[in-house]
Protein backbone atom coordinates (compact mmCIF):
# COMPACT_ATOMS: atom_id res chain seq x y z
CA UNK A 1 0.00 0.00 0.00
CA UNK A 2 1.27 3.44 -0.92
CA UNK A 3 2.41 5.47 2.02
CA UNK A 4 4.63 8.41 2.58
CA UNK A 5 6.74 9.03 5.64
CA UNK A 6 10.26 8.94 7.04
CA UNK A 7 12.18 5.70 7.52
CA UNK A 8 11.98 4.32 11.10
CA UNK A 9 14.82 5.42 13.31
CA UNK A 10 17.49 2.88 14.02
CA UNK A 11 17.98 3.88 17.66
CA UNK A 12 15.30 1.51 18.89
CA UNK A 13 12.91 4.25 19.93
CA UNK A 14 9.52 4.60 18.25
CA UNK A 15 9.58 7.38 15.71
CA UNK A 16 7.37 10.37 16.51
CA UNK A 17 6.66 10.92 12.80
CA UNK A 18 3.61 9.15 11.49
CA UNK A 19 3.19 7.84 7.99
CA UNK A 20 0.44 9.16 5.76
CA UNK A 21 -1.54 6.52 3.97
CA UNK A 22 -1.64 7.93 0.48
CA UNK A 23 -4.56 5.92 -0.87
CA UNK A 24 -7.22 7.24 1.57
CA UNK A 25 -5.63 10.68 1.30
CA UNK A 26 -6.03 10.68 -2.50
CA UNK A 27 -9.55 9.26 -2.10
CA UNK A 28 -10.47 12.11 0.23
CA UNK A 29 -9.01 14.71 -2.14
CA UNK A 30 -10.89 13.18 -5.08
CA UNK A 31 -14.19 13.22 -3.17
CA UNK A 32 -13.54 16.84 -2.13
CA UNK A 33 -12.85 17.82 -5.75
CA UNK A 34 -16.00 16.06 -7.00
CA UNK A 35 -18.18 17.68 -4.32
CA UNK A 36 -16.76 21.16 -4.90
CA UNK A 37 -17.02 20.84 -8.68
CA UNK A 38 -20.66 19.83 -8.42
CA UNK A 39 -21.65 22.55 -5.96
CA UNK A 40 -19.62 25.38 -7.53
CA UNK A 41 -21.60 28.32 -8.94
CA UNK A 42 -20.05 29.25 -12.25
CA UNK A 43 -22.39 32.07 -13.31
CA UNK A 44 -22.03 35.07 -11.04
CA UNK A 45 -25.19 37.11 -10.79
CA UNK A 46 -24.80 40.76 -9.87
CA UNK A 47 -27.02 43.83 -10.09
CA UNK A 48 -27.11 47.23 -11.76
CA UNK A 49 -28.70 49.77 -9.45
CA UNK A 50 -31.41 52.05 -10.85
CA UNK A 51 -33.00 54.82 -8.82
CA UNK A 52 -36.33 55.92 -10.21
CA UNK A 53 -36.47 59.64 -9.49
CA UNK A 54 -40.19 60.19 -9.17
CA UNK A 55 -41.86 58.85 -6.05
CA UNK A 56 -38.61 58.63 -4.11
CA UNK A 57 -35.97 60.95 -2.75
CA UNK A 58 -33.37 59.20 -4.86
CA UNK A 59 -31.91 60.50 -8.06
CA UNK A 60 -30.85 63.93 -6.82
CA UNK A 61 -29.23 65.75 -9.70
CA UNK A 62 -25.88 67.49 -9.34
CA UNK A 63 -24.51 70.23 -11.56
CA UNK A 64 -24.50 68.10 -14.68
CA UNK A 65 -27.09 65.62 -15.86
CA UNK A 66 -27.15 63.42 -18.91
CA UNK A 67 -30.16 62.43 -20.99
CA UNK A 68 -29.97 59.41 -23.27
CA UNK A 69 -32.91 59.16 -25.63
CA UNK A 70 -33.44 56.31 -28.08
CA UNK A 71 -35.43 57.03 -31.23
CA UNK A 72 -35.05 53.39 -32.25
CA UNK A 73 -32.47 50.62 -31.85
CA UNK A 74 -30.20 52.38 -34.38
CA UNK A 75 -30.45 55.99 -33.24
CA UNK A 76 -29.62 57.60 -29.91
CA UNK A 77 -29.53 61.25 -28.85
CA UNK A 78 -27.36 62.48 -25.99
CA UNK A 79 -27.94 65.70 -24.12
CA UNK A 80 -25.70 67.00 -21.37
CA UNK A 81 -27.49 69.43 -19.09
CA UNK A 82 -25.80 71.96 -16.83
CA UNK A 83 -27.94 73.14 -13.92
CA UNK A 84 -31.05 71.92 -15.74
CA UNK A 85 -30.26 73.69 -19.02
CA UNK A 86 -29.10 72.12 -22.27
CA UNK A 87 -25.29 72.34 -22.41
CA UNK A 88 -24.17 69.92 -25.14
CA UNK A 89 -26.00 67.73 -27.62
CA UNK A 90 -25.09 64.91 -29.96
CA UNK A 91 -26.87 62.14 -31.81
CA UNK A 92 -25.60 58.90 -33.31
CA UNK A 93 -26.82 56.40 -35.84
CA UNK A 94 -25.44 52.92 -36.42
CA UNK A 95 -26.82 49.65 -37.76
CA UNK A 96 -25.14 47.65 -35.02
CA UNK A 97 -26.11 48.36 -31.40
CA UNK A 98 -22.56 47.70 -30.18
CA UNK A 99 -21.25 50.33 -32.59
CA UNK A 100 -23.93 52.73 -31.35
CA UNK A 101 -22.82 52.14 -27.75
CA UNK A 102 -19.20 52.62 -28.81
CA UNK A 103 -20.02 56.04 -30.33
CA UNK A 104 -21.98 57.00 -27.23
CA UNK A 105 -19.11 55.89 -24.98
CA UNK A 106 -16.60 57.94 -27.00
CA UNK A 107 -18.80 61.05 -26.87
CA UNK A 108 -19.31 60.83 -23.11
CA UNK A 109 -15.55 60.41 -22.65
CA UNK A 110 -14.96 63.54 -24.78
CA UNK A 111 -17.52 65.55 -22.83
CA UNK A 112 -16.29 64.42 -19.43
CA UNK A 113 -12.55 64.91 -20.12
CA UNK A 114 -12.49 68.73 -19.59
CA UNK A 115 -14.92 68.49 -16.65
CA UNK A 116 -12.88 65.95 -14.68
CA UNK A 117 -10.05 67.73 -12.85
CA UNK A 118 -9.11 64.93 -10.51
CA UNK A 119 -9.44 61.38 -11.93
CA UNK A 120 -9.88 60.01 -8.40
CA UNK A 121 -12.80 62.35 -7.69
CA UNK A 122 -16.36 61.25 -8.45
CA UNK A 123 -17.77 62.05 -11.89
CA UNK A 124 -19.19 65.60 -12.27
CA UNK A 125 -22.17 64.04 -14.04
CA UNK A 126 -24.07 62.46 -11.20
CA UNK A 127 -27.34 61.47 -12.83
CA UNK A 128 -28.54 60.13 -16.15
CA UNK A 129 -32.00 59.40 -17.48
CA UNK A 130 -32.53 56.86 -20.24
CA UNK A 131 -35.60 57.03 -22.46
CA UNK A 132 -36.14 53.64 -24.11
CA UNK A 133 -38.08 52.65 -27.25
CA UNK A 134 -40.10 49.54 -28.00
CA UNK A 135 -37.55 48.06 -30.44
CA UNK A 136 -34.71 48.48 -27.94
CA UNK A 137 -34.52 45.28 -25.93
CA UNK A 138 -34.01 45.09 -22.17
CA UNK A 139 -30.54 43.62 -22.81
CA UNK A 140 -29.65 46.72 -24.87
CA UNK A 141 -31.00 48.97 -22.12
CA UNK A 142 -28.78 47.25 -19.55
CA UNK A 143 -25.77 47.58 -21.90
CA UNK A 144 -26.49 51.34 -22.17
CA UNK A 145 -26.61 51.63 -18.38
CA UNK A 146 -23.41 49.63 -18.18
CA UNK A 147 -21.68 52.25 -20.37
CA UNK A 148 -23.03 55.05 -18.15
CA UNK A 149 -21.90 53.30 -14.97
CA UNK A 150 -18.47 52.82 -16.52
CA UNK A 151 -18.23 56.64 -16.50
CA UNK A 152 -19.12 56.59 -12.77
CA UNK A 153 -22.60 57.98 -13.38
CA UNK A 154 -24.25 56.34 -10.41
CA UNK A 155 -27.78 57.74 -10.31
CA UNK A 156 -29.46 56.08 -13.26
CA UNK A 157 -33.13 56.38 -14.05
CA UNK A 158 -35.41 55.05 -16.76
CA UNK A 159 -38.25 57.13 -18.16
CA UNK A 160 -41.46 55.06 -18.24
CA UNK A 161 -42.51 54.83 -21.89
CA UNK A 162 -45.77 53.17 -22.95
CA UNK A 163 -45.64 50.07 -25.17
CA UNK A 164 -45.30 50.80 -28.88
CA UNK A 165 -44.16 54.41 -28.41
CA UNK B 1 -1.31 -7.76 -34.25
CA UNK B 2 -3.95 -10.33 -33.29
CA UNK B 3 -5.02 -10.80 -29.71
CA UNK B 4 -5.10 -14.31 -28.40
CA UNK B 5 -5.77 -15.73 -24.97
CA UNK B 6 -2.04 -16.17 -24.53
CA UNK B 7 -1.33 -12.53 -25.36
CA UNK B 8 -3.70 -11.35 -22.66
CA UNK B 9 -2.21 -13.41 -19.86
CA UNK B 10 -1.25 -10.99 -17.05
CA UNK B 11 2.49 -11.50 -17.22
CA UNK B 12 2.73 -11.50 -21.01
CA UNK B 13 0.51 -8.46 -21.41
CA UNK B 14 2.43 -6.42 -18.83
CA UNK B 15 5.67 -7.46 -20.45
CA UNK B 16 4.35 -6.35 -23.81
CA UNK B 17 3.10 -3.01 -22.48
CA UNK B 18 6.30 -2.24 -20.65
CA UNK B 19 8.14 -2.56 -23.94
CA UNK B 20 10.65 -5.12 -22.87
CA UNK B 21 9.64 -7.48 -25.62
CA UNK B 22 11.64 -8.19 -28.68
CA UNK B 23 9.56 -5.89 -30.88
CA UNK B 24 11.62 -2.74 -31.25
CA UNK B 25 8.61 -0.65 -32.29
CA UNK B 26 7.56 -0.58 -28.63
CA UNK B 27 10.77 0.76 -27.21
CA UNK B 28 8.97 3.27 -25.00
CA UNK B 29 6.95 1.43 -22.45
CA UNK B 30 3.22 1.95 -22.27
CA UNK B 31 3.20 1.17 -18.59
CA UNK B 32 4.55 3.99 -16.49
CA UNK B 33 4.52 4.54 -12.78
CA UNK B 34 2.17 7.15 -11.38
CA UNK B 35 4.01 10.14 -9.98
CA UNK B 36 2.23 10.56 -6.68
CA UNK B 37 3.85 13.78 -5.48
CA UNK B 38 2.79 16.04 -8.42
CA UNK B 39 -0.61 14.36 -8.47
CA UNK B 40 -1.24 15.09 -4.80
CA UNK B 41 0.08 18.63 -5.33
CA UNK B 42 -2.33 19.14 -8.21
CA UNK B 43 -5.25 17.70 -6.25
CA UNK B 44 -4.46 19.96 -3.30
CA UNK B 45 -4.29 23.02 -5.54
CA UNK B 46 -7.61 22.09 -7.14
CA UNK B 47 -9.24 21.69 -3.73
CA UNK B 48 -7.90 25.07 -2.58
CA UNK B 49 -9.09 26.79 -5.77
CA UNK B 50 -12.54 25.20 -5.58
CA UNK B 51 -12.86 25.99 -1.88
CA UNK B 52 -12.14 29.64 -2.65
CA UNK B 53 -14.80 29.65 -5.39
CA UNK B 54 -17.25 27.88 -3.09
CA UNK B 55 -19.91 30.15 -1.75
CA UNK B 56 -21.64 29.25 1.48
CA UNK B 57 -24.04 32.19 1.24
CA UNK B 58 -27.64 31.34 0.36
CA UNK B 59 -28.76 31.81 -3.21
CA UNK B 60 -30.55 35.15 -3.29
CA UNK B 61 -31.94 34.83 -6.79
CA UNK B 62 -33.80 31.87 -8.20
CA UNK B 63 -33.70 31.90 -11.97
CA UNK B 64 -37.14 31.76 -13.58
CA UNK B 65 -37.75 29.36 -16.43
CA UNK B 66 -37.28 30.97 -19.83
CA UNK B 67 -35.37 33.96 -18.46
CA UNK B 68 -31.92 34.75 -19.84
CA UNK B 69 -30.34 37.62 -17.99
CA UNK B 70 -28.40 40.35 -19.81
CA UNK B 71 -24.72 40.76 -18.97
CA UNK B 72 -22.95 43.79 -17.53
CA UNK B 73 -19.40 44.51 -16.43
CA UNK B 74 -20.21 47.10 -13.76
CA UNK B 75 -22.55 44.90 -11.73
CA UNK B 76 -22.46 45.03 -7.95
CA UNK B 77 -23.12 42.39 -5.35
CA UNK B 78 -26.74 41.29 -5.13
CA UNK B 79 -28.63 42.25 -1.97
CA UNK B 80 -31.44 40.43 -0.24
CA UNK B 81 -34.69 41.97 -1.51
CA UNK B 82 -38.02 40.87 -2.99
CA UNK B 83 -37.61 39.59 -6.55
CA UNK B 84 -39.92 40.64 -9.34
CA UNK B 85 -39.45 38.57 -12.47
CA UNK B 86 -40.64 39.35 -15.99
CA UNK B 87 -40.71 36.06 -17.86
CA UNK B 88 -42.22 35.39 -21.30
CA UNK B 89 -45.18 33.78 -19.46
CA UNK B 90 -45.95 36.69 -17.15
CA UNK B 91 -44.90 38.64 -14.09
CA UNK B 92 -43.90 36.86 -10.87
CA UNK B 93 -43.30 38.33 -7.43
CA UNK B 94 -41.11 36.14 -5.23
CA UNK B 95 -41.84 33.20 -7.59
CA UNK B 96 -45.62 33.62 -7.23
CA UNK B 97 -47.45 34.52 -10.42
CA UNK B 98 -49.09 37.94 -10.47
CA UNK B 99 -50.52 37.70 -13.99
CA UNK B 100 -49.73 38.08 -17.68
CA UNK B 101 -47.38 41.01 -18.38
CA UNK B 102 -49.81 43.07 -20.48
CA UNK B 103 -52.62 42.66 -17.96
CA UNK B 104 -50.43 43.62 -14.99
CA UNK B 105 -49.11 46.71 -16.77
CA UNK B 106 -52.65 47.74 -17.71
CA UNK B 107 -54.04 47.20 -14.22
CA UNK B 108 -51.25 46.97 -11.60
CA UNK B 109 -53.65 46.86 -8.61
CA UNK B 110 -52.83 43.24 -7.71
CA UNK B 111 -49.08 43.83 -8.03
CA UNK B 112 -49.26 46.98 -5.91
CA UNK B 113 -51.33 45.15 -3.27
CA UNK B 114 -48.76 42.38 -3.02
CA UNK B 115 -45.90 44.89 -2.87
CA UNK B 116 -47.68 46.80 -0.09
CA UNK B 117 -48.14 43.52 1.80
CA UNK B 118 -44.42 42.73 1.43
CA UNK B 119 -43.52 46.19 2.68
CA UNK B 120 -45.88 45.82 5.65
CA UNK B 121 -44.30 42.47 6.53
CA UNK B 122 -40.83 43.97 6.29
CA UNK B 123 -41.77 46.94 8.52
CA UNK B 124 -43.29 44.59 11.10
CA UNK B 125 -40.10 42.54 11.21
CA UNK B 126 -37.75 45.54 11.26
CA UNK B 127 -39.39 48.02 13.62
CA UNK B 128 -37.46 51.24 14.00
CA UNK B 129 -35.53 50.79 10.74
CA UNK B 130 -36.17 52.89 7.67
CA UNK B 131 -37.42 51.05 4.60
CA UNK B 132 -34.78 51.04 1.85
CA UNK B 133 -37.24 50.36 -0.97
CA UNK B 134 -34.94 47.87 -2.65
CA UNK B 135 -36.33 45.36 -5.10
CA UNK B 136 -34.57 43.03 -7.53
CA UNK B 137 -35.86 42.98 -11.09
CA UNK B 138 -35.14 39.88 -13.12
CA UNK B 139 -36.16 40.00 -16.77
CA UNK B 140 -35.49 38.17 -20.01
CA UNK B 141 -32.98 40.12 -22.12
CA UNK B 142 -35.12 40.03 -25.28
CA UNK B 143 -38.16 41.69 -23.66
CA UNK B 144 -38.85 45.22 -25.02
CA UNK B 145 -37.27 47.86 -22.81
CA UNK B 146 -40.56 49.80 -22.75
CA UNK B 147 -42.21 46.90 -20.86
CA UNK B 148 -39.49 47.09 -18.22
CA UNK B 149 -39.63 50.90 -18.11
CA UNK B 150 -43.40 50.76 -17.48
CA UNK B 151 -42.89 48.29 -14.65
CA UNK B 152 -40.11 50.44 -13.25
CA UNK B 153 -42.53 53.36 -13.33
CA UNK B 154 -45.06 51.40 -11.27
CA UNK B 155 -42.65 50.21 -8.53
CA UNK B 156 -41.93 53.64 -6.90
CA UNK B 157 -45.64 54.12 -6.20
CA UNK B 158 -45.36 51.11 -3.86
CA UNK B 159 -42.27 52.71 -2.22
CA UNK B 160 -39.86 50.45 -4.12
CA UNK B 161 -37.73 53.12 -5.78
CA UNK B 162 -34.32 51.46 -5.58
CA UNK B 163 -34.38 48.82 -8.29
CA UNK B 164 -31.59 46.28 -8.72
CA UNK B 165 -31.50 44.91 -12.25
CA UNK B 166 -30.24 41.33 -12.10
CA UNK B 167 -27.42 40.77 -14.60
CA UNK B 168 -24.73 38.22 -15.29
CA UNK B 169 -21.29 39.51 -14.39
CA UNK B 170 -18.87 39.93 -17.24
CA UNK B 171 -19.02 41.39 -20.72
Amino acid sequence: MASAGPMPSSGGRRSLDAEINLVPFIDLLSVCICFLLMTAVWTQISTVQVKQSHGTEAGEAGEYELNVQFSNAQTVALELKKKGRAYKKASFKADDFKALLGSMDGQITTWLAPLVKDPAAPSPVTAAMVTPKADVTYGDLVSTMDVLRKHQIVNLGVVPVAEGK
Amino acid sequence: MSLTANTLKPGVFAHHLSGRGKNKRFRRGMLSSLMLTPMVDMFSLLVIFLLQAFSASPELLVMMKGVTLPSAITGKEIKDAPVIAVAPTGIFLDQKEVGPTEQVLKDPTELLKRLHDLRKQWLMGHSGESFSGEITLQAHKEIPSTTISQLMGILPSAHYGSIQLAVISGG
